[in-house]
């Protein structure tokens, strides 16, 4: 079962019990009503990113990997290059990182987004409860407005890496 | 001097647990606990809710086969309403409890098991993993992700969701299959089969050289249980259970979920927040069983479906009665994965599978019901008491992970007793340990979503809690 081939993939991740862990989530579903129409986009949201998406993003001519961040300040909004990378980190378990799954979509299917991308909101809590603190709310607008216009550029010039 | 060796926590599990090897003053292995170390009280903070919330809220309890608890729970749930649901509705939940089975083999099978037995217990643990597979041998990585993939989107085309669907409900499922969607599950159908193939031909060829670890993986007599129809076939969802002794002998066959509880006690250990489940004539831990996909083979007497069916005498040749050694879980999880795709095909040509006719309604007929199922793991029952509004006063699970508590606690015990002389120890031997565990593809405690990676630590510890060694990967 092959997925459909898409311009831009654009996969969250997160846990919507886990107060702003469901930042990936939530910004899937923005991005899902502002994009259902396009048929250049696909929108995935995932708790775990786990190793069959590497299908999807085999599929895709271009990649946003969304997810909240424990490193960077509350409400802080990052947007940083993402490269293949087998590395041990992760794999443990059966869940991926967004290098590792770039990776073995090039490994796996010859194929990977060569324009991938990180979209990350800094967490302000990641307690066991739903909804988003007011760090991270207060951040949604810009999130919105840079993701928007992140993907828009990707499907203005795809480009791939081809095995 | 005694000393007490930690593995904490186990790796490539679903969810957290701990091993704790206790070393006699030779440095021999004294004893040996596989702990689950995670409380998760479901049974407690259901009480109160509608009963009709309880499939939904019980299919929380894991990630990765919420559609058991969910057929268990609405099971258990139509016990209360004294309904019989509508075939279609029957069979629908049949193929989306299979689905779910052939994907968390999967991943249990090609993703965490699949390093080890391709490249080997005592391989560099920097490439035992996925990527480490993928490099060797490309090919069984596609069709482990493709396998995980075909079950994940079944549960997606009926349940609108991979994860956690709410189409299953009290009294059936609430939409009914389109022919699209059994259009375009039949269209997956030979792919699967070309993947399941591969994986049993590459698993029938690398098994003999494990057979030091097939002697002492958890290689020991003991009673095995799971589900089978009246024609004593293999059945996942319905059908009643079967519970026969280490020569193959029924002990009790016709197990309704609500005889459960009058065949099944459950113990408790202070090193463990799982209870163990046994078989009550026998008593604790006499009656400690097996169940799960080598149960299940051990005993069905066909699989009622063709290539299963050949898969399963090859099986049985294993061994002249009940194939004790828990290595072999793995080659069941195959022979499972097969019989669900055959399954899936079959019900999808069931002339009444597009039938709009898939719930039946009814009220609180009765205080108490029983509901149980095949999950991947092994046999699931859950067991609900309600007041006359229907609301839940007492709730009761035994989950497949518990039924097996036993076997994995002696199959940490065999295995660290066999490798670990003289108080030392390897990675492969830590890995050896931990794969005695990851046989039984036990699912711990996995909607409790830990946040970061986890590190394998090893702990060697005097007596008296002095850290003597520590070993981190």
């Amino acid at each position: 079962m092959k997925p459909t081939p898409t311009q831009c993939l654009i996969l969250a991740c997160g846990n919507t019990l886990r107060e702003d862990d469901g930042v990936g989530p939530w910004l899937a579903g923005w991005a899902q009503d502002r994009f259902h129409a396009d048929p250049r986009f696909r929108v995935l949201a995932a708790q775990q990113w786990t190793p069959e998406l590497a299908l999807d993003i085999a599929a895709a001519a271009a990649v946003l990997f969304v997810d909240c961040s424990s490193i960077t300040a509350p409400g802080a909004v990052m947007l940083s290059d993402v490269s293949p990378r087998g590395t041990p980190q992760g794999l443990a378990t059966h869940h991926l990182g967004a290098s590792e799954l770039l990776a073995l979509a090039l490994e796996l299917f010859g194929h990977a987004p060569q324009k991938a991308l990180l979209l990350t909101v800094g967490a302000a809590s990641l307690d066991l409860r739903e909804g988003l603190s007011a760090e991270v709310e207060g951040a949604l607008p810009r999130t919105c407005r840079l993701l928007e216009e992140t993907v828009l550029s990707l499907v203005a010039e795809p480009k791939s890496t081809q095995r | 001097m005694s000393q007490t060796i930690t593995i904490d926590p186990v790796t490539r599990l679903e969810g957290h647990g701990k091993i704790t090897i206790q070393l006699d003053a030779q440095g021999n292995v004294a004893d040996a606990h596989f702990h689950v170390t995670q409380v998760r009280g479901f049974e407690k903070f259901s009480e109160g809710r509608p009963f009709y919330e309880m499939p939904s809220l019980m299919a929380r309890i894991c990630g990765i086969c919420p559609v058991s608890h969910l057929v268990a729970s609405a099971k258990a749930c139509e016990a209360i309403m004294s309904v019989r649901i509508p075939h279609t509705a029957a069979q629908l939940r049949r193929m989306l409890n299979l689905a779910q089975m052939v994907q968390s083999h999967a991943l249990s099978f090609f993703h965490l098991s699949s390093p080890d037995l391709l490249l080997g217990l005592d391989s560099d643990p920097a490439n035992r993993h996925i990527f480490g597979v993928v490099a060797a041998r490309p090919e069984l990585g596609r069709a482990g992700i493709a396998l995980r993939r075909f079950g994940q989107h079944i549960i997606e085309l009926l349940g609108n969701k991979r994860i956690h669907p709410g189409w299953v409900v009290p009294g059936g499922v609430t939409e009914p299959l389109s022919p699209a969607n059994r259009d375009e599950i039949l269209a997956m159908i030979p792919e699967a089969y070309t993947n399941i193939k591969l994986a049993i031909e590459w698993y029938r060829k690398v098994a003999d050289s494990f057979k030091p670890e097939i002697e002492v993986f958890a290689n020991f007599p003991s009673l095995f249980m799971g589900l089978i129809n009246e024609d004593e076939s293999i059945e996942f969802t319905d059908g009643a259970l079967r519970l026969i002794d280490a020569q193959g002998n029924i002990l009790e066959d016709g197990i309704t979920a609500n005889r459960f509880t009058e065949a099944i006690g459950e113990a408790v250990e202070p090193y463990s927040y799982t209870k163990f489940a046994y078989y009550k004539p026998l008593g604790y831990p006499a009656g400690s069983y097996r169940v799960g996909p080598l149960a299940r083979l051990n005993i069905a007497r066909s699989m009622g479906t063709p290539l299963a069916d050949v898969e399963l005498a090859a099986f049985k040749q294993l061994a002249p009665g009940p194939v004790q050694g828990s290595f072999h879980y793995h080659h069941a999880r195959l022979v499972d994965m097969l019989y669900g795709i055959e399954k899936i095909e079959q019900i999808l040509t069931d002339p009444l599978i597009l039938d709009k006719h898939v719930r039946a309604t009814a009220g609180v007929n009765r205080l108490e019901g029983a509901g149980q199922a095949e999950a991947p793991r092994g046999t699931l029952m859950h067991n609900y008491k309600v007041d006359e509004n229907g609301l839940i006063t007492w709730a009761n699970l035994v989950i497949a992970t518990g039924q097996n508590n036993n076997a994995m606690n002696r199959g940490v015990l065999q295995a660290a007793q066999h490798y670990i002389k003289d108080g030392k120890f390897t990675e492969g031997i830590l890995n050896r340990v931990e794969a005695v565990v990851r046989t039984f593809d036990p699912c711990l405690s996995c909607s409790t979503h830990a946040f970061g990676q986890m590190p394998l630590a090893l702990s060697l510890l005097s007596a008296e809690g002095q850290l003597l060694d520590h070993v981190t990967r």
